[in-house]
C-alpha cells in the first residue's frame, strides 16, 4: 500500500483514536490545574506540615516515571479493591502528574510577584485570603500562561503512554491498525504527523489567545 | 545515558547550524527541532523500531531506545544550547574580536564558557528527563527497570508494592543525578550568570 | 485650616526589634485632626517600620497605638482598623493587573462591599482629584513614576481614610516628577485630611507641616514646627542630619 492508501484506510479508526486523546488530555489538564492549584498555595500560603506535605508530594510525582504512576493506578489498585477503567486509571494518572509539574509552575509564578502587592493589599483592609484571590493569584495566572501551555503540548504527547493499560486513545488505535495491515512504517508516520498537526494548531491557538488577553506589564518572551 | 549522550553529540551541530548557518540550514534545523519536539517520544520509538524494518532496517529494540531517546533529546538539547549561547550579548563577541582574537577564539575562549554554565541547569533537567523516559522503552522490550518489575509481579502477585518499589528507585535516581549536577552548577558559578530553566 | 481637637493617632512607648536588632526604641507620637507631620531621619532609623507597625503589617513588640478611639494594638479586626488608615508605598505598590481605575475602585468593591458601579464613578471622581481623570484605563505599565504614585494618592483616599501614611513617597522618583506628587499631597494637607509623612523634601515641609519630627536610632530625638527646626535646632545632632540634607539636595527653592 502507498502512503496514501494507507491514510484513507486508517483514517477513522485514527480520528476515533484522536478524539479520546483530546478527552484525555482536557481533563487531564484541568484536573491536574485544581490539584495544581491546591499544591502551589499549599506550598506557598500553608502551614508548615501543609508546606512539607504539598513539597513532598510534588518532588515525588516529578521523581518517577509517568509510565510508573500509570501501573501504580492500573495494575497496582485492584488488589485492594479498587478497580478503574483503563480510561479512568490514565485519567487519574495524568492528572495527578501533570498536577505536580503545574504546581510547580504556579508556585514559582505566585513567587515571582512582588511581596508589595500583597502588603498593599492588607494595607487597604484586604483580609490575606482576599489578597491572594484578588491581587496575587490574578497576576500570577497571568504569568504562568507560557509554562502551562508547554505543560499542555507535554501532556498531550505523554497521553500516548495510555495505550500500555489499554486506554483506546490515538497511539493504540494506531497499533491496531499496523498489526492489521503490516504497514508499520506508514501507519505510525501517519500517527506521527496527526500528533505534529494537532500540536503545532494547538500551539497556534495559545500563542493567539496569549495575545488577546495580554495586559501591558505582562509581556513575556518564551 | 547513551541516549543522552547521543543526544548532546547531535544537539550541538544542530544549534550551531541554527545559529551560524546560511539560511536554508537553519531552516532545516529549526525544523528538525521542531518536528521531534511535537512528536511523542512513543510515536519516534514505534516508527524506529516497527517501522524501519519496512526498508529492511532492523533494530534491536535497545538500539532503537537508544536511538529514540537521542534523537528526542537533542531536539531539546539543541534549544538548550541555542537558547544559551545567544543569551550571550553580541557585544562580549564584539570585545573579543577588539582584542584581536579570531571569531574561532573569541568562541572558544569567551562566549562557549559563559554559554555551557548557562547551559548547565536546563540540561540537568534534561538529564532527569532522559532518565524517566528511558522508562518508555518499555513498550519496546528492552529488559529494563520496569520490565525487571513486571517479571517479578507475575512471580509475587504484589503489584502495588513492586510498582512502589521501582519509583522510588527512579525517585533516588532523579535526586541524586539532580544533586550531583546541582552541585556542579554551584561549583562553576560565576556571579551575574544564571537562567531560569525549562521545568519538564 | 480647619482644624478641631481630637487626636486622630496616638502611639504609646512603641518597641519593635528584629531578632537583635533593636529598630524602635520607645516612640511616642501623637497627630490631631487635620494636621501633617513630616518625618525625618537618617536611613535605617526605623521610619519605615514605624509606619507599617501603624497599620500591623509590622506587628510592635510592646506599646501601643490608638486610632481615634480604637486601640489598634488590642484589635482583633485589623482589617477594618487598616480601612481607615490609608498607606502610600515608596514604590508604589499598583495592581499591575488591574487599570488605574481597576486600582482605586478594588478596595471599594472588595473590602467595602460597594456595588461596582457606585464604586467606579467614585474612583473616577479621586482620579480626577489626583488629575489623573483621563488615564482612568491606562495600566501601570503605561504610567509614569509620578502618575503612579498619584494613582496610589486615589486609591488611599477612596477608602475616606482618617488618616494617609506616606513613606517617602517621591524618593523613587525622577526629579522632574516629584513636584507633580508634592502639588496633590499639598492639596490634600489644605483640604484638611490627617497626614503622616516620611520624607526629606525641605520646600514642602516648610510649606505644609505642622510639625517636623526628626527621629535616630530608634527614637524621636527632637520634633517641632518647621521654622523652629530648620533655622534653630535644639538638639545638635539634628542640626547635623539637616545640614547633611542641604548639602545633599542643595538649598530647596520655595514653590
Ligand atoms: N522585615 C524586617 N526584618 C528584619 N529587619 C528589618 C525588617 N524591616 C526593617 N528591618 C531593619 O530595621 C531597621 C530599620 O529599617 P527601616 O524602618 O526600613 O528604616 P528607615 O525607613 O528609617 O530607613 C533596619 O536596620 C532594617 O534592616
Ligand atoms: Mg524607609
Amino acid at each position: 500500500m502507498t502512503f496514501w492508501q494507507v491514510v484513507q484506510h486508517s483514517w477513522g479508526p485514527l480520528m476515533d483514536g484522536l478524539q479520546v486523546t483530546i478527552q484525555l488530555t482536557l481533563l487531564s489538564i484541568v484536573f491536574g490545574l485544581a490539584l495544581g492549584l491546591i499544591l502551589a498555595l499549599g506550598k506557598v500560603y500553608g502551614l508548615k506540615p501543609i508546606r512539607w506535605f504539598c513539597t513532598a508530594f510534588i518532588e515525588i510525582i516529578r521523581g518517577t516515571p509517568l509510565l510508573v504512576q500509570i501501573f501504580i493506578f492500573y495494575f497496582g489498585l485492584p488488589p485492594y479493591g479498587i478497580r478503574l477503567s483503563p480510561l479512568e486509571a490514565a485519567v487519574l494518572a495524568f492528572s495527578v502528574n501533570s498536577g505536580a509539574y503545574q504546581a510547580e509552575y504556579l508556585r514559582g509564578a505566585i513567587q515571582s510577584i512582588p511581596s508589595g502587592q500583597m502588603q498593599a493589599a492588607l494595607s487597604m483592609g484586604m483580609t490575606r485570603w482576599q489578597g491572594i484571590i484578588s491581587i496575587i493569584m490574578p497576576q500570577a495566572l497571568r504569568r504562568v500562561i507560557p509554562p502551562w501551555t508547554n505543560e499542555f503540548i507535554y501532556l498531550l504527547k505523554y497521553t500516548s503512554l495510555a495505550y500500555i493499560i489499554g486506554t483506546q486513545e490515538l497511539m493504540a488505535q494506531a497499533r491496531f491498525v499496523a498489526s492489521r495491515n503490516y504497514e508499520y512504517f506508514h501507519t505510525y508516520l501517519f500517527a506521527a504527523l496527526i500528533y505534529l498537526v494537532v500540536v503545532l494548531v494547538f500551539s497556534e491557538m495559545f500563542s493567539w489567545l496569549e495575545r488577546r488577553v495580554k495586559i501591558p506589564g505582562f509581556e513575556y518572551h518564551k | 545515558m547513551l541516549g543522552l549522550g547521543l543526544g548532546l553529540a547531535v544537539a550541538i551541530p544542530i544549534s550551531f547550524l541554527q545559529i551560524f548557518a546560511p539560511q536554508p540550514f537553519r531552516l532545516l534545523a529549526s525544523a528538525y527541532e521542531r518536528v521531534l519536539r511535537s512528536i511523542p517520544l512513543l510515536v519516534t520509538l514505534f516508527l524506529l523500531f516497527y517501522g524501519l524494518p519496512s526498508f529492511g532496517i532492523r533494530l534491536a529494540p535497545f538500539t532503537a531506545a537508544v536511538i529514540g531517546v537521542g534523537l528526542r533529546s537533542s531536539a531539546y538539547q539543541s534549544q538548550i544550547f541555542r537558547g544559551a549561547i545567544l543569551s550571550i550579548s553580541e557585544n562580549q563577541f564584539r570585545a573579543a574580536l577588539a582584542m584581536g582574537m579570531n571569531k574561532i577564539k573569541a568562541f572558544r575562549h569567551i562566549v562557549m564558557p559563559q554559554a555551557l554554565r548557562l547551559a548547565i541547569p536546563p540540561w540537568t533537567n534534561e538529564l532527569t528527563i532522559v532518565l524517566k523516559d528511558t522508562s518508555m522503552a518499555f513498550a519496546l522490550g528492552v529488559v529494563e527497570l520496569v520490565r525487571q518489575g513486571r517479571y517479578i509481579i507475575v512471580a509475587t502477585r504484589e503489584p502495588l508494592l513492586i510498582y512502589l518499589t521501582i519509583a522510588a528507585i527512579y525517585l533516588i535516581l532523579t535526586l541524586l543525578s539532580n544533586n550531583t549536577l546541582g552541585r556542579l552548577e554551584k561549583r562553576l558559578r560565576i556571579p551575574g550568570i544564571g537562567v531560569e530553566e525549562r521545568a519538564r | 485650616m480647619n482644624k478641631e481637637k481630637g487626636s486622630v493617632l496616638r502611639i504609646e512607648d512603641l518597641h519593635k526589634s528584629f531578632g537583635d536588632n533593636h529598630v524602635l526604641r520607645g516612640v511616642s507620637l501623637e497627630i490631631k485632626r487635620g494636621e501633617t507631620k513630616i518625618l525625618i531621619g537618617p536611613s535605617g532609623t526605623g521610619k519605615s517600620t514605624l509606619l507599617t507597625c501603624i497599620n500591623m503589617l509590622t506587628p510592635p513588640d510592646s506599646g501601643k497605638i490608638w486610632l481615634l478611639n480604637d486601640e489598634i494594638t488590642a484589635s482583633r479586626k485589623v482589617n477594618l482598623l487598616r480601612q481607615k488608615i490609608g498607606f502610600v508605598f515608596q514604590d508604589f505598590s499598583l495592581f499591575n493587573h488591574l487599570t488605574a481605575l481597576g486600582n482605586v475602585s478594588i478596595g471599594l468593591t472588595k473590602v467595602k462591599g460597594m456595588d461596582r458601579k457606585k464604586a467606579r464613578e467614585k474612583a473616577m471622581e479621586e482620579l480626577k482629584q489626583v488629575g489623573l481623570g483621563d488615564k482612568a484605563s491606562s495600566y501601570p505599565a503605561q504610567l509614569s513614576g509620578g502618575q503612579k504614585q498619584r494613582v496610589a494618592i486615589a486609591r488611599a483616599l477612596a477608602m475616606d481614610p482618617q488618616l494617609i501614611l506616606f513613606d517617602e513617597p517621591t524618593s523613587a522618583l525622577d526629579p522632574e516628577l516629584i513636584g507633580e506628587v508634592l502639588t496633590v499631597m499639598k492639596k490634600l494637607a489644605n483640604q484638611g485630611m490627617t497626614m503622616l509623612v516620611v520624607s526629606h523634601e525641605m520646600g514642602f515641609a516648610r510649606s505644609v507641616a505642622d510639625e517636623v519630627i526628626f527621629m535616630e536610632g530608634g527614637i524621636i530625638v527632637e520634633q517641632g514646627p518647621p521654622a523652629q527646626l530648620f533655622s534653630n535646632p535644639r538638639v545638635e545632632r539634628t542640626g547635623e542630619f539637616l545640614s547633611r540634607l542641604s548639602s545633599l539636595f542643595g538649598e530647596e527653592d520655595e514653590k
